[in-house]
This record gives structure tokens, C-alpha cells and sequence, in this order.
């Protein structure tokens, strides 16, 4: 489903202009990385697209919906958002039943309910764990419940905020495997992520946000190239494309394939 | 970014820079003054003549009127309406209602009590806008108060800023997992259980790491321990203290010689 913002402008009541005048287009499938610096706005501006918070100025539309004129509940059938902190949103006394809630708020009927939660069980391998309560979990594997939990809603849209903050080598894998599933179904994911290397590896397009507007925004070969306006908002391009440059590589590398690929020729 | 729980408000004032303990000692010292001072006018000389200049000395006096208007106003009149209703003395009858007799004596005590209330919360004001409460804490654990009472009071002031806070997250999680915590009434009882617990449980996660963090950092050392800031106690400050103690005994012993 495509996301459609038109001079998004944003003021907390602080009176701090966290967003100034942003116009985007994201495709219906398409997947996208957010970076930039800590306060340049990504977590305020993804908080639009489920009406979680109305612009000062501007519009967004989700599909065909304008998110000022449509309630949060009715939105969360269309996107789904997963925290940054899985903590903040677990209740239930067991995975199983956590998974449930999003699909049940949506109405689903029973069987598709059961369908979806086993579904995004599976696809976060979390099969074997839906008895546990989710605070006998480590962290990590609290964070896949959080995911799961939206997944199950099955969404058009999904956002996830720093899903590899704090994780391990082993979920970080589990979340691109994740993501390269939903892409798979057609679905669109906007990701924000401090994570370079993983949104190298796992991301077509990026975009940089610096004091609320786009720095940069295009296919990620182009925009790890340009080193000096991404310094700006504080974001290093992946080690291997730094790597690349320094050994006179003519073409931007972006993960080890492409690397690799140069390398042999 | 989050609401403050204390009144604290940041100035450069010859007041800021006294003592801690100088200026509660100011604020019970002005407080002791006007309740033990033989004479009733006492206390608004003491509003008019020190409480009011000290406030703008200190340059909070944005701040104090506001919460004057907001606090000492509301509570003063209450009093005063209490007092001059309910007080049965006097013969001057100035204003019947009812049952209810108002005369000139009790409108007078209603109004000396009324002021006196008002000196008391506007001394704690003065000391509350002017004082930063870790700094206070800081002060006082010099002094020999127990730091597990200074822990309690600041952790108290910090953490409800932080759960609010932390609500506000939770609630926005829920929400984009469709739980409706605006229709029904008993949509909204249902919608309880998925706000609290997590509010609940992460609270108790981050009591219990708190305490590891402190505790890991020698809080319940016996040994004395240095202080990162210096809170600077002049001899100006000691001067101060003194000269209040003196007034508040001089009042004292007016009072018992008056009366
Ligand atoms: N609830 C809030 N009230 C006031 N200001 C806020 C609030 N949330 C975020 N901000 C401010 O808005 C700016 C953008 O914040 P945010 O979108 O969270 O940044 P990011 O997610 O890119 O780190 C920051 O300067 C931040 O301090
Ligand atoms: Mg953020």
C-alpha cells in the first residue's frame, strides 16, 4: 500500500518544529531504510502514518485514507508498527495469547486469526515458545513476540523503530529474515535503524533525515556515495563501501556480494 | 521534553547562589516570625516588606505570582471565608446570612489568618522556586541526613516525570495494535490490563536496576563519602542563619512577655 505525504510539518507542544516540511512518496512494496542522527525526527514523522500523532501542517495518506480524518484503531488495520522497546507494549500472560491481541482488536474471524498468529510464530521462530510468558524471555527473543505481535495483524504497511538496537548477531539474522519475507508477500516496510551495515544489506532505498527534513533520499548505492553530505546528520556509510572506496573502487559497494564481485573481476 | 516535578526555575539572582540550608531556614524562619510575633500586622509587613522583595531579588517573580494566583490565592480565600463565617466572636454585626452572622471581630481574624497563610506558602515558594532539590539533598546528606531519605525524595521526583512519560509510550504501543481506548466504557475497562502491566512491570524492572546500579557504585558504604558538587556555604550564609534564630527567639520571648 502506498504512503503519501505532502509537506509534512510537525510541532511538539514544546513548541520545538520537530518536522519541517517533508513531501514523500512511498511505493506499495516498497522497502525503506530511515537513518539519521538521534533527534533529527525519523521517530516523529513514522508516528504519522498511524495517526498517532496529527500534523501541524500537511497531509498524509495511507492508501486512500487521510490519516486526520481516520481514528488510530481503524488505521492499525493498515499499519502496522512495531516499538523500539518491546517492553512497552507486552501484557499477556503468554506469547500465544500476546500474538492474538492485535489480530482480535482487528476482528478477525477465529480461523484467520489462528492463521495469522501461526504464521508470524513460525516466521519470527517462535513455535516452540507459546506457553512461555514473555518476561521468562531474554530480551532478544522478547523483541521477536514484539514483532510477531504486529506481524500477525497482517498489515500493508509495516514500520519497525531500531529493531536491531541491542540485538545479537543471531536476531539481527531472524530480522532480516523477516523482512525479506514480508517483502516477499508485497508488502511495504519502512524501517528506522542506526544499523548501517544491516540497512545496506537489507534495504533498496534510504532516506537521510537531519533537524526534521530529508538530506538525502534514493537508491542506497547512491546515497552511501555521497560520504560528506551524510556526515552531516552523523551517518557513516557501511564499513565494506568505506573499504571499497579506500582500495579505488569506482562503483559505491553496498555489502559483501557486491564486494566480493568487484574483487573477482 | 518531560514535564518537571520540581518548581525549581534556573536564574542568576543573588538568591540562587545561598546555601540550601539558608534558605529553608529563611522560609521557616519568616514562618516562625509571623506566627509567634505578638503583633497581627506582622505578617503583612513581613509579605510586603521581605516576602516580596525577595522574589523579585531572586528574579522569580513571573513564577511566584503565577503560582500565587493559582495556589495561595484559592487556599487564603478558603480560609478567610471559613474564618469570617464560622468564628463565633464578636458583637459587631456587620452582614447576616441565614443562620450565619458575620461581625467586624471575626472579619478581622479571618483576614490576620488568612494573611498569615499566605506568608507560609509564600515563603515555601520563594524556597522551593529558588532551590534545586538535588542540591538541597546534597546539602543535607553533608549534614548527616540519611542518603537513603535523599534517595527516596529524589528518586520520587524523577521517576513520575519518567512513568508519565513512559504511559504515554504504552499507550501509543497499544493503539497501533488497534486496542480502542477512546469509544465504549467498556471498551475502555477492557483496554486496562494492557496499559498497566506493562507501566507495572517495567517500573518494578527499572526499581530493580536502579538499586543494582547505585548499590554497584557503593551507596551503602559506611565509609564518607566526596561529592561531586561543591555547595558553596559562605560565611554570609552562616550570618543569615543566626540572624533568623535570633528573630524567631526575639518573637518568642515577645510573646510570652506580651501576653
Ligand atoms: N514528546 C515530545 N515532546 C517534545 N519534543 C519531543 C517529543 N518527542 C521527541 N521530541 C523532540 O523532537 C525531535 C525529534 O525527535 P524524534 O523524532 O524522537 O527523533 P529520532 O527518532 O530521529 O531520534 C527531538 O529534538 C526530540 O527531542
Ligand atoms: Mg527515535
Amino acid at each position: 500500500m502506498k504512503i503519501e505525504i505532502n509537506d509534512l510539518r510537525f510541532i511538539y507542544p514544546t513548541g520545538l518544529e520537530a518536522l519541517q516540511g517533508i513531501s514523500l512518496i512511498i511505493e506499495s512494496g516498497e522497502q525503506v531504510a530511515i537513518v539519521g542522527q538521534n533527534g533529527a525526527g525519523k521517530t516523529t514523522l513514522v508516528r504519522h502514518f498511524n495517526g498517532l500523532l496529527q500534523p501541524t501542517a500537511g497531509s498524509i495518506l495511507i492508501g486512500d485514507w487521510d490519516t486526520k480524518i481516520t481514528s488510530v484503531a481503524k488505521l492499525a488495520s493498515r499499519v502496522g508498527y512495531v516499538f523500539q522497546n518491546p517492553d512497552e507494549q507486552l501484557f499477556s500472560k503468554d506469547v500465544g495469547t500476546e500474538v492474538k491481541f492485535g489480530p482480535r482488536n482487528l476482528g478477525y474471524s477465529k480461523d484467520k486469526t489462528d492463521e495469522l498468529v501461526k504464521r508470524a510464530l513460525t516466521l519470527t521462530e517462535l513455535s516452540d515458545k507459546t506457553e512461555t510468558n514473555p518476561y521468562d524471555l531474554s530480551p532478544t527473543w522478547r523483541k521477536m513476540v514484539a514483532l510477531a505481535s504486529v506481524i500477525s495483524m497482517d498489515t500493508p504497511i509495516v514500520i519497525f523503530d531500531e529493531p536491531t538496537t541491542g540485538q545479537d548477531a543471531l536476531s539481527i539474522a531472524r530480522i532480516a529474515h523477516v523482512i525479506a519475507e514480508l517483502r516477499r508477500e508485497g508488502k511495504t516496510v519502512v524501517t528506522i535503524t542506526h544499523d548501517i551495515d544491516f540497512c545496506a544489506e537489507n534495504f533498496e532505498r534510504v532516506i537521510a533525515l537531519s533537524e526534521g527534513r530529508i538530506l538525502l533520499d534514493g537508491v542506497a548505492a547512491n546515497i552511501f556515495g555521497q560520504e560528506e553530505v551524510l556526515a552531516q546528520t552523523f551517518v557513516d556509510p557501511p564499513q565494506l563501501t568505506r573499504l571499497g572506496k579506500k582500495l579505488g573502487f569506482k562503483e559505491t559497494v553496498r555489502n559483501q556480494e557486491e564486494f566480493l564481485n568487484i574483487l573477482r573481476k | 521534553m518531560h514535564e518537571r516535578l520540581s518548581f525549581f526555575v534556573k536564574r542568576d539572582s543573588a538568591l540562587h547562589p545561598l546555601n540550601p540550608l539558608t534558605k529553608i531556614v529563611l522560609a521557616l524562619g519568616i514562618i516562625l516570625v509571623s506566627i509567634f510575633s505578638p503583633w497581627y500586622w506582622t505578617s503583612h509587613v513581613l509579605l510586603l516588606v521581605v516576602i516580596v522583595p525577595l522574589v523579585f531579588i531572586g528574579k522569580v517573580a513571573t513564577e511566584y505570582f503565577t503560582s500565587a494566583l493559582r495556589l495561595i490565592l484559592p487556599a487564603a480565600g478558603f480560609i478567610f471565608f471559613m474564618q469570617a463565617f464560622f468564628q463565633p466572636i464578636g458583637q459587631t454585626v456587620i452582614f447576616n446570612f441565614w443562620f450565619l452572622d458575620i461581625t467586624q471581630e471575626s472579619l478581622l481574624f479571618a483576614f490576620r489568618i488568612a494573611t498569615r497563610i499566605t506568608v507560609m506558602i509564600s515563603a515555601f515558594t520563594l524556597f522551593l522556586l529558588t532551590t534545586h532539590p538535588s542540591e538541597l539533598m546534597s546539602d543535607l546528606t553533608r549534614r548527616g541526613l540519611p542518603p537513603q531519605f535523599a534517595y527516596v525524595i529524589i528518586s520520587t521526583l524523577q521517576i513520575l516525570p519518567q512513568m508519565q512519560a513512559k504511559a504515554q509510550t504504552i499507550i501509543a504501543a497499544q493503539r497501533s495494535r488497534g486496542l480502542d481506548t477512546e469509544s465504549t466504557f467498556f471498551k475502555r475497562i477492557g483496554s486496562v490490563v494492557p496499559l498497566v502491566s506493562p507501566l507495572v512491570f517495567g517500573s518494578l524492572v527499572e526499581v530493580e536496576e536502579r538499586a543494582i546500579a547505585i548499590e554497584a557504585r557503593g551507596f551503602t558504604s559506611k565509609k564518607a563519602k566526596t561529592s561531586l558538587y561543591e555547595i558553596s556555604d559562605r560565611s554570609s550564609d552562616k550570618f543569615i542563619r543566626w540572624g533568623l534564630v535570633i528573630f524567631v527567639i526575639i518573637s518568642i520571648v515577645l510573646k510570652l512577655w506580651l501576653s
